[in-house]
């Protein structure tokens, strides 16, 4: 039996015992019988990952365990196992006590770096000095955080919120497929420090807000949206004029992508060029629209290339440009921003000088309405629609999506009429029979039976929850998409 | 909150002082009652940082484990770390930050010119990404 000396501030996780004696031939057995007893210990102790959390030190006896053969040294009876935590600090915020220096490794491994003139010994430590925040760790997110950490970029900030899922793998190359359910935060960090053990990754798991923006904000040189929704690009943008950072942007639409660097060294801004969001629903999401999975790793590293040259000071950043990359032309054009006198936050009478609310301001409701539960008047349940298909009734069931989406799956009895064709094909319906519309989700076939009942059709019904909710109830075997 | 008797908050404020310009750091001893603190020993440790210690300090987790036997062997908790802040403010820096512990309570005090200007006490959370300010009382 091994005995363990418990720290007074862990104690309320040990049922107040300040030592508990457990069975273990190494170190490591002992620490888990340990946490296996005491379960909440084992949070205080280990990070998510499983590893002794970077602030605890275990000796055995009078020795660190570091030292000798870590976690799996030997116990023998009678031993004593101590947990001391690490402490340090001072006031340093901005000097730190050692100037910065590769290392020999480093050196190896930045060589490439090293030996051109615009990088050199010069280059490669500003890079290092350098603390860069990514604004998502999505399908931009990806080249980006890899080339960033690869180029050796010190200090790498990412802010995220999200859970990778099996859609994100066909562009997020960040993430692998055995990545599914973890947190984009830690599948990012573990790749990039897969790639660069030498650079600090600072997870910042939440969604940026008008609250965090500024805070976020100050400890790092430059900001890189990767983001895909309006309210946030507002946002990044708006912090980035108030706190004086550059704002590397990067946004994709289907096979088409635009970069550029706003608000940096009297440079315009996003509002410059967009004073005002586009109405919410205008411009479709990746989500909702598509996107080739390519095209962010083509706009991402545009995105990295912009970061780096701005750390090192060389060659001529996007400024005042705004460049548009058109995947299936493969074609690159410039437009020529200007900076707008009256813009309303970097303008000459700026009238935004805190920031807002970015969801009032891009028109977005705060809370949707929830959907009314159960089937509503004019709509009807897959699984009623199932059952009538197999009585035999007399019914129409018309599928109003577009053909490619045909294709990746559809229900066989039902008749394929896009919802953009329905009126030149209307005389192809008869209003005596029974009507069942369906789409994805059910938003187009609200469309198509509102239109049908103007049409004159008395009897035709909504699929609630579209073909999505159909592979749910009915038939597992459909795919989702 | 943590309230530090008069005897070895003397004792803090002593030492901030006679390493000034270089930073102090150090051990408190003392009770917990209902989560209310009060710190009856400050016992002095040596600032191990290798470089210059204006504005570093390290622990020898050494003299941590001391601290922690001190403690036990007079009925006592180990309660927190003090450390000072030569010419700047008693906040709670990134480098504390990242060196932290979110077990104790990290009390700072600011020494300007040599003398004492003021103190806080820090409670960073267990991701060292932010340190909240404890209630903090002393004469």
């Amino acid at each position: 039996m091994a005995k363990v000396l418990i720290p007074t501030p862990l104690r309320q996780y040990a049922d107040k015992h300040d030592s508990v004696e457990l069975r273990g031939s190494t170190v490591g057995e002992v620490l888990g019988a340990l946490t296996k007893q005491y379960q909440e210990l084992r949070g205080q102790l280990y990070n998510d990952e499983g590893k002794l959390r970077s602030f605890v030190n275990v000796y055995l006896n009078d020795d660190d365990i570091r030292y000798l053969k870590k976690e799996a040294t030997q116990v023998k009876d009678g031993d004593t196992i101590s947990i001391v935590p690490s402490i340090a600090g001072g006031a340093a915020v901005e000097a730190p006590a050692q100037p910065v220096t590769l290392s020999k490794d480093e050196i190896l491994r930045y060589s490439r770096h090293l030996i051109m003139p615009e990088v050199g010994m010069e280059g490669q430590l500003k890079l290092k000095s350098a603390k860069v925040l990514m604004i998502g760790a999505g399908g931009l997110g990806a080249p980006l955080g890899m080339y960033l950490a690869a180029a050796g970029v010190g200090r790498i900030g990412i802010v995220d919120f999200d859970v990778v899922d099996f859609t994100n793998l066909q562009r997020q190359v960040i993430h692998g497929t055995s990545d599914v359910g973890r947190k984009k935060l830690d599948s990012a960090a573990d790749t990039m420090h897969e790639i660069n053990p030498y650079v600090q990754i600072d997870k910042h798991e939440t969604a940026l807000s008008s609250e965090n923006a500024l805070g976020l904000f100050k400890d790092y040189d430059i900001i890189v949206d990767g983001t895909d929704n309006f309210p946030t690009r507002y946002l990044v943008n708006d912090a980035c004029v108030l706190t004086g950072k550059p704002n590397v942007y990067g946004s994709i639409f289907r096979f088409e992508g635009q970069a550029t660097v706003f608000a940096y060294q009297g440079g315009p801004c996003y509002r410059c060029l967009y004073p005002e969001p586009p109405p919410p629903g205008l411009v479709p999401s990746c989500a909702e629209g598509g996107v080739l999975g390519i095209l962010p790793g083509t706009i991402g590293l545009i995105q990295a290339t912009e970061t780096v040259k701005l750390i090192l000071g060389k060659g001529e950043p996007l400024v005042g440009r705004l460049l548009l990359y058109d995947a299936l032309a493969m074609r690159f054009r410039e437009l020529k921003l200007r900076k707008n006198p009256e813009c309303p936050v970097c303008g000459e009478h700026p009238t935004v000088t805190k920031l807002i609310d970015y969801q009032q301001f891009c028109g977005i409701p705060q809370h949707e309405p929830a959907p009314p539960p159960g089937v509503a008047e004019g709509e009807i349940d897959p699984v009623e629609v199932k059952a009538k298909i197999d009585h035999g009734d007399r019914f129409v069931l018309i599928d109003v999506r577009e053909p490619h989406e045909y294709q990746i799956c559809n229900i066989p009895f039902a008749k394929l009429i896009p919802l953009g064709e329905l009126p030149k094909r209307v005389n192809e319906l008869n209003s005596a029979d029974e009507i069942v519309a369906h789409c994805k989700s059910g938003m187009r076939s609200a469309k198509a039976v509102e239109f049908l009942k103007q049409a004159g059709f008395k009897k035709v019904k909504n699929m609630k929850g579209g073909i999505l909710a159909w592979s749910d109830k009915v038939d597992p075997r459909v795919a989702k998409y | 909150m943590i309230e530090i008797e008069d005897q070895p908050w003397r004792e803090m404020v002593a030492h901030a002082r006679k390493t000034y310009p270089n930073e102090c750091c150090g051990a408190m001893l003392g009770t917990v009652d209902n989560g209310s603190k009060r710190v009856a020993i400050a016992m002095p440790l040596e600032n191990a940082s290798a470089g210059s210690q204006q504005q570093r300090y390290e622990l020898r987790p050494e003299d941590l484990l001391k601290a922690d036997r001190e403690a036990r062997r007079r009925k006592m908790d180990l309660i927190g770390i003090y450390h000072s802040h030569p010419d700047c403010g008693a906040y709670f820096s990134e480098t504390d930050l990242k060196n932290s512990c979110p077990w104790y309570s990290f009390v700072v005090l600011s020494i300007q010119k040599g003398e004492f200007d003021h103190a806080n006490s820090w409670l960073p959370n267990a991701e060292q990404t932010k340190a909240e300010k404890e209630e903090l009382i002393y004469k």
